[in-house]
C-alpha cells in the first residue's frame, strides 16, 4: 500500500457512496470493484471491509474449490 | 487511605492482581489508559497450546474485575505522579481523559457509531479496517460504552470567530450529507452563503493542510453547502422555537443584528429588526461588492430569518432608543456598525472629487455610481475597503487607480488575497506616503493629491512600525478622484447617549455585551470597531444569548457558541501519519483578470463532485469533527460533546505494575517491507483475521481480498536480534505462530504453511507435544533467517532467505508473509518510575530485584510488578506471576498494620 492506512481510512466516507453505486448491478469481487472504481484494489479492500463492518455490503462465496468472496451493497430505506 | 492498592494497567496481569486483592478483602484502584480493560489477550484468537478460545477465558475475568465489590476500575485513565510519603505509602495523581459519553446512559448500541462521519483505523483490529471517533472499542469490550475520540478541537473551528464547526461542515460534506451540513451552519448564523463568498476564513489560514499542498477550501464548501440548499429547499428546514412571549428590537440589520435575529427568532421571541437603509443586510448590502458577494445570495440568506417570523422595517433610522422600550420591546439591541468613514483631515477634503470610501461603494452598490471612466483616482488607506474601493474604480474605467498608504506592503492590514486581486486587476501601490493636502484647480474640483515620504520607525503599541514623516520630501499625485478609506467610526451619537458614559470598560460588557442600561445590548463592528463578518455574526449570537440568559434566565435551545476545549497541535496532526500524498484542492482558481469591466462575482461555484473531494483532503484534526451527527443518533441522549477530563488525589498503600509490553514495530525491519507491501502483516494483525470478531471476511490477502494459498511465517522479527538492538527472545512468538499455523490449516485447507525460523522454542508444559502436532499437519518448518522480502506486480512476497539445514541460499514466491513480531518493554511510565527509583534491567524491563526469594518485588518497597513488564510472558506465566504480586501487596499492607 503506497499511502499512509490513516490516510486511506479517511477516504472510506468519500468513496462510499461510489463504491455502492458500482454495486448496485450486482456483486463484485474486491480485484472487479477495484477495476470498476479505477482505484488500487489494497484500498478498496479497506474501505469494503470497513463497509462491511458498518453494514453497508454483506459478502457471498464464488464458486469452485478456490473461490472467491463478492460483494453486494444491503438494501437501504 | 483511599485504595489498599493501585493497580496500572488492566491486560490479564492486572486483571489477575486486582481480583486475588479484592477477593482477599483490599480495597483495589485499577487504572487502564485505553477505553476498555482486558489488554491483548482479549484480542487474540485462541490460546496455545490448548486452543481454547481466548476471550471465553479473558471475558469473564474482564466482568468479573468490573463488577468486584472491592474494585473500581478506571478506564481512560493514567497514572501521572506517584511518590512515596517516606512510611510505606503512595501518594498518586490519575488523570481520566472525557469520554463525552454519559457511562450511565449509554446503551452501547452503537448507533453514534453508525451515524458518525469520522473513520480512523481500528488499532484494535491491526489498522486493517476502519473505526469511527464515536466507538466502542470491540465487541467485548469492558465496558460496552462508547466513547468519543476527540484529541481536541480542530484548528479551523477553533480560529472561526462566528462558532461555526467548520471541520464539521467538511465533514459532513465528505460524507455527502448537505443538508445535515447546511443545518450545522444554521445553529451558528442564516448567513451561510454570505459567510461562504465573503468571509475571509480565518480556518483557511490556520488550517493544517496548508502546512502540505494548501488549505482545505473550507469557506467555498460553505458556499457549496449553501447554494445547494437554496436550489433545492424552500425554507431554511427550521421552525421557530415556541412564542415565549418577549418582544426584542433590534436596530441594524447586518451581519450582528441578522444573527441576533435569527437566534433570538429560534428561541422563541418576537423579533422586529429596524433598518435605515433601503434593504436589509447592512455592509453586506451596501459596502462589499457585489462581484464578492452578488445580491442574490444576501437574498437568500435573509430569507432564512423572515422565515422565522422575523420582521425587517427598512428605511427606519432609529435615533431614540428609549421610546422602543416604551413601544413594549422587552430587549433593545444595537448592531448599527460603523458607517461612518474617519475624514483624511486635510486640507482641501471638501473639494469636488473627494469621496469617503464607503459611501463610494454604498453609491456603487445602490446602483448611482460616480462617473470614473477615464479618471485618474487615488484611493488613501490600507485596508479591506481600500482594496475594495481600489477594485471598484477599477470597474467603473478609471484609467490610473493608484492607493496610497502611509507604511509598508508587510504592514498593509487588508487581506492578502484581496491585495494580490486588486493588484492583478490594475491598482497600483504608491506605499510609505502620506496625505498632506488635496489641490483643487480653478473649479475646486480636485487636481492632485501632495503627499510627503514617510519612514518606517519604532513600533507602535499594535506591534506594527511607527510612520515617521521625512521633512522636506513632498510630491503631488496628480489625479481627478481622491477616496478615503482610512477608517470607520460608529455613530453612537445618534443613540443620545444611551450608550455612552460609561467609562472605563467601554460602553457594553466584553461578555455579556449589555449597557448600563440593563435592557440594551450592543453588538457587531459598534463595539469591536471595525472587523468582519464573521466577527460580527459572533457578537450576534453572545448577543442573542446574553439577552435570552438576562431575559429568560437560563439557556433554553439556544444554540451556544461553543466552548472550545483547546486547540490540537497541528504538528502533532501531521506527524499521525508516515507520509502525506499530494492532493491538490482540484477547485477552479477564482478568475481574477486585469482591468475587469463588470460586477459579475468571480468565484465560480463548485460542483457536487469537486466540493466532496474537496472535503476529502481534510486530516480530521480533532478526530472527531463536531458535526454532530452522533447526538440525534443515541436514543439514551447519552452524547455529552461538554463533558472534561478530571485528576484525582488518592493515597495507597502498595502499587502493582502491570502495564505489559509493547508489540516490537515491524517497520523497523525496512528489509520486510511491512507498512510498504500490503501483504506483510504481522503477527497480532493475523490474530486477528483468525479470531472471531474479525475485520475482514475470512483469512484474506489484504492486497485484492483473494483467499491466500500459500502463507509464510518469518519467525523472531524483532527478536534475537542485535541489528534492531534487541538480543532477548520474545519467548511467545514461536508458539503463538504455531498456534495460528494449526488454526490457519483449519480455516483454508488447502493452503500451504511454511515457518522460517531460527529454532522453535516450545518449552512449557504440552508445548513441544503442540510443535510436533503443528509438523504432522504438515506445516513446513525451513530453518535459516530471511534476508529480505520483495514484492511481485500480483503482490506476490518472493523470500530470500538462508537453508540451514540444506546449506544454500534460495528464493521462495508467498502469498502472504505474517512477521511474527516480539516485544519490547512498555516504557510509558519509565520517567515516572525512574523518578521513584525503580530499577530497571540492561533491557528497560521493570528490574524484579529479588527475584529468587521476593518474586514480583521491584527495588521500591511497596511498589510491585506483574506480567511482561518485567520481561516476556505469556498468559499462564503472567497469570502466575500476577498472582504472587498479590500475595507480596498482601504482605506488604499486612507490614503496614503491624505495630512498629
Ligand atoms: C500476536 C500475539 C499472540 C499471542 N498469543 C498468545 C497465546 O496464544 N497464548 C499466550 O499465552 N500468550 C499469547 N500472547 C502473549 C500475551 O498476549 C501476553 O502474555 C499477555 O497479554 C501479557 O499480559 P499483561 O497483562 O502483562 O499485558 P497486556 O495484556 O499488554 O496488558 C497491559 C495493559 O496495560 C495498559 N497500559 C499500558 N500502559 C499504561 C499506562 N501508562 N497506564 C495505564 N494503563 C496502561 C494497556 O493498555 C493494557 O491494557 C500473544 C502475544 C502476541 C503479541
Ligand atoms: S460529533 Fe460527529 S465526528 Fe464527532 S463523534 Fe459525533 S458524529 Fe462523530
Ligand atoms: S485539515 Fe480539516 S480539520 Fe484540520 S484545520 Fe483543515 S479543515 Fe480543519
Amino acid at each position: 500500500m503506497s499511502r499512509d492506512i490513516r490516510e486511506v481510512v479517511r477516504d472510506e466516507p468519500l468513496m462510499r457512496d461510489r463504491l455502492l453505486e458500482l454495486l448496485a448491478d450486482g456483486p463484485l469481487t474486491v480485484p472487479e470493484l477495484a477495476a470498476a472504481a479505477h482505484m488500487p484494489a489494497s484500498e478498496v479492500m479497506v474501505w469494503l471491509m470497513g463497509m462491511r463492518k458498518y453494514g453497508y455490503v454483506f459478502e457471498e462465496k464464488g464458486p469452485g474449490r478456490l473461490f472467491e468472496y463478492r460483494y453486494s451493497a444491503v438494501k437501504r430505506p | 487511605m483511599d485504595y489498599d492498592a493501585l493497580v496500572v494497567g488492566r491486560g490479564i496481569g492486572g486483571m489477575e492482581s486486582a481480583l486475588k486483592l479484592g477477593d482477599m478483602g483490599y480495597r483495589v484502584l485499577v487504572v487502564e489508559k485505553e477505553a476498555s480493560v482486558g489488554g491483548r489477550m482479549v484480542l487474540l484468537s485462541k490460546v496455545f497450546p490448548t486452543l481454547d478460545c481466548a476471550s471465553c477465558i479473558a471475558t469473564p475475568k474482564m466482568a468479573a474485575t468490573a463488577h468486584h465489590p472491592n474494585v473500581t476500575v478506571l478506564t481512560d485513565s493514567e497514572v501521572e505522579a506517584v511518590s512515596s510519603d517516606g512510611g510505606g505509602r503512595f501518594l498518586v495523581r490519575v488523570h481520566t481523559r472525557p469520554r463525552f459519553v454519559d457511562l450511565a446512559a449509554c446503551t452501547g448500541c452503537r448507533q453514534c457509531e453508525q451515524a458518525c462521519t469520522v473513520a480512523v483505523p481500528d488499532e484494535w483490529n491491526g489498522e486493517m479496517v476502519s473505526r469511527r471517533a464515536a466507538y466502542i472499542a470491540y465487541p467485548q469490550a469492558i465496558p460496552q460504552k462508547a466513547l468519543i475520540e476527540r484529541r481536541g478541537t480542530s484548528p479551523c473551528t477553533d480560529a472561526c470567530p462566528a462558532g461555526i464547526r467548520a471541520h464539521g461542515y467538511v465533514s459532513l460534506v465528505r460524507s455527502g450529507l448537505y443538508e445535515e451540513a447546511f443545518q450545522l451552519l444554521l445553529e451558528a448564523t442564516p448567513l451561510a452563503a454570505t459567510l461562504g463568498a465573503a468571509c475571509y476564513a480565518p480556518c483557511e489560514t490556520v488550517c493544517t493542510r496548508g502546512e502540505l499542498e494548501g488549505p482545505v477550501a473550507i469557506r467555498r464548501l460553505k458556499r457549496f453547502v449553501a447554494e445547494r440548499h437554496y436550489a433545492t429547499a424552500d425554507g431554511p428546514g427550521v421552525t421557530p422555537g415556541e412564542p415565549n412571549g418577549r418582544r426584542v428590537a433590534i436596530v441594524g440589520s447586518g451581519p450582528a443584528g441578522l444573527t441576533a435575529a435569527w437566534q433570538l427568532a429560534r428561541a422563541g421571541y418576537g423579533v422586529r429588526v429596524f433598518e435605515a437603509g433601503p434593504e436589509p443586510g447592512g455592509f453586506l448590502r451596501q459596502a462589499i461588492p457585489a462581484y464578492r458577494l452578488p445580491a442574490e445570495l444576501l437574498d437568500q440568506d435573509v430569507a432564512n430569518v423572515t422565515a422565522l417570523g422575523v420582521e425587517i422595517t427598512t428605511n427606519s433610522p432609529i435615533a431614540d432608543v428609549a421610546a422602543l422600550k416604551v413601544e413594549g420591546y422587552d430587549a433593545v439591541l444595537l448592531a448599527t456598525g460603523t458607517p461612518e468613514s474617519r475624514p483624511l483631515g486635510i486640507p482641501g477634503e471638501d473639494l469636488e472629487g473627494v469621496q469617503a470610501g464607503v459611501a463610494f461603494l454604498r453609491d456603487v452598490r445602490a446602483g448611482h455610481p460616480p462617473d470614473l471612466a477615464g479618471k485618474r483616482v487615488v484611493v488613501v488607506g490600507g485596508g479591506n475597503v481600500a482594496m475594495d474601493s481600489a477594485r471598484t474604480a477599477i470597474r467603473l474605467g478609471a484609467s490610473e487607480t493608484r492607493v496610497a498608504y502611509r507604511r509598508g506592503r508587510e504592514e498593509m492590514p487588508a487581506h492578502r488575497a484581496e491585495l494580490n486581486d486588486a493588484l492583478t486587476e490594475g491598482a497600483d501601490l504608491e506605499l510609505l506616503v502620506a496625505p498632506v493636502q488635496v489641490i483643487g484647480d480653478a473649479d475646486r474640483r480636485v487636481a492632485a493629491l501632495r503627499c510627503r515620504r514617510i519612514e518606517l520607525g519604532e513600533p507602535d503599541d499594535t506591534g506594527r512600525r511607527r510612520p515617521v514623516p521625512v521633512p522636506g520630501s513632498e510630491f503631488d499625485i496628480e489625479c481627478d478622484v481622491v477616496i478615503a478609506a482610512v477608517g470607520l467610526t460608529t455613530a453612537v451619537e445618534t443613540f443620545a447617549g444611551a450608550l455612552l458614559g460609561a467609562p472605563p470598560a467601554g460602553p457594553v460588557d466584553e461578555r455579556t455585551l449589555q449597557s448600563v442600561i440593563p435592557w440594551l445590548f450592543a453588538a457587531g463592528d459598534l463595539v469591536t470597531g471595525p472587523s468582519d463578518i464573521a466577527r460580527a455574526v459572533g457578537q450576534g449570537r453572545q448577543a442573542a444569548q446574553a439577552i435570552d440568559r438576562w431575559l429568560c434566565g437560563e439557556r433554553r435551545g439556544l444554540a451556544t457558541v461553543p466552548d472550545p476545549l483547546g486547540v490540537v497541535d497541528r504538528a502533532e496532526v501531521l506527524a499521525r501519519q508516515k507520509s502525506h500524498s499530494r492532493r491538490e484542492s482540484g477547485l477552479r482558481p477564482v478568475n481574477v483578470t486585469p482591468r475587469p469591466r463588470d460586477f459579475d462575482q468571480l468565484e465560480p461555484p463548485i460542483g457536487e463532485e469537486d466540493a466532496r473531494a474537496a472535503a476529502g483532503r481534510c486530516l480530521d484534526c480533532g478526530v472527531c469533527s463536531e458535526c454532530g451527527q452522533c447526538l440525534p443518533a443515541c436514543p439514551a441522549n447519552a452524547i455529552d460533546l461538554s463533558m472534561r477530563g478530571n485528576d484525582r488525589s488518592l493515597e495507597v498503600g502498595a502499587v502493582v505494575l502491570a502495564t505489559g509490553y509493547r508489540i516490537f514495530p515491524a517497520d523497523l525491519k525496512p528489509q520486510y517491507g511491512h507498512g510498504r507491501f500490503a501483504n506483510v502483516i504481522t503477527g497480532l494483525q493475523m490474530e486477528r483475521l483468525l479470531a472471531p470478531t474479525r475485520p475482514y471476511t475470512s483469512v484474506l490477502r489484504p492486497s485484492d481480498g483473494k483467499i491466500p494459498m500459500r502463507i509464510a511465517y518469518v519467525m523472531c522479527t524483532g527478536s534475537r536480534d542485535e541489528s534492531v538492538g534487541n538480543p532477548l527472545c520474545s519467548k511467545f512468538c514461536c508458539m503463538y505462530s504455531l498456534k495460528q499455523n494449526q488454526l490457519i490449516m483449519g480455516v483454508l485447507r488447502f493452503a500451504e504453511v511454511t515457518v522460517h525460523y531460527i529454532d522453535i522454542r516450545a518449552v512449557g508444559k504440552g508445548y513441544e507435544e503442540f510443535f510436533e502436532q503443528s509438523k504432522g499437519m504438515g506445516v513446513n518448518f525451513v530453518k535459516g533467517r530471511v534476508a529480505e522480502i520483495r514484492e511481485t506486480p500480483e503482490a506476490n512476497l518472493i523470500l530470500r532467505y538462508e537453508d540451514v539445514d540444506h546449506g544454500t541460499l534460495a528464493e521462495a514466491e508467498y502469498d502472504l508473509v505474517v512477521l511474527a513480531v516480539g516485544v519490547q518493554p512498555n516504557q510509558d511510565l519509565g520517567q515516572l518510575l525512574a523518578a521513584q527509583g525503580v530499577a530497571f534491567d540492561d533491557r528497560a524491563y521493570v528490574d524484579e530485584v529479588d527475584e529468587d526469594y521476593r518474586p514480583t518485588a521491584t527495588s521500591v518497597p511497596g511498589i510491585f510488578v506483574a506480567g511482561a513488564l518485567s520481561g516476556p510472558r505469556d498468559i499462564p506465566e503472567s497469570i502466575l506471576h500476577a498472582g504472587a504480586a498479590a500475595i507480596q501487596v498482601a504482605a506488604h499492607l499486612e507490614s503496614l498494620k503491624a505495630p512498629a
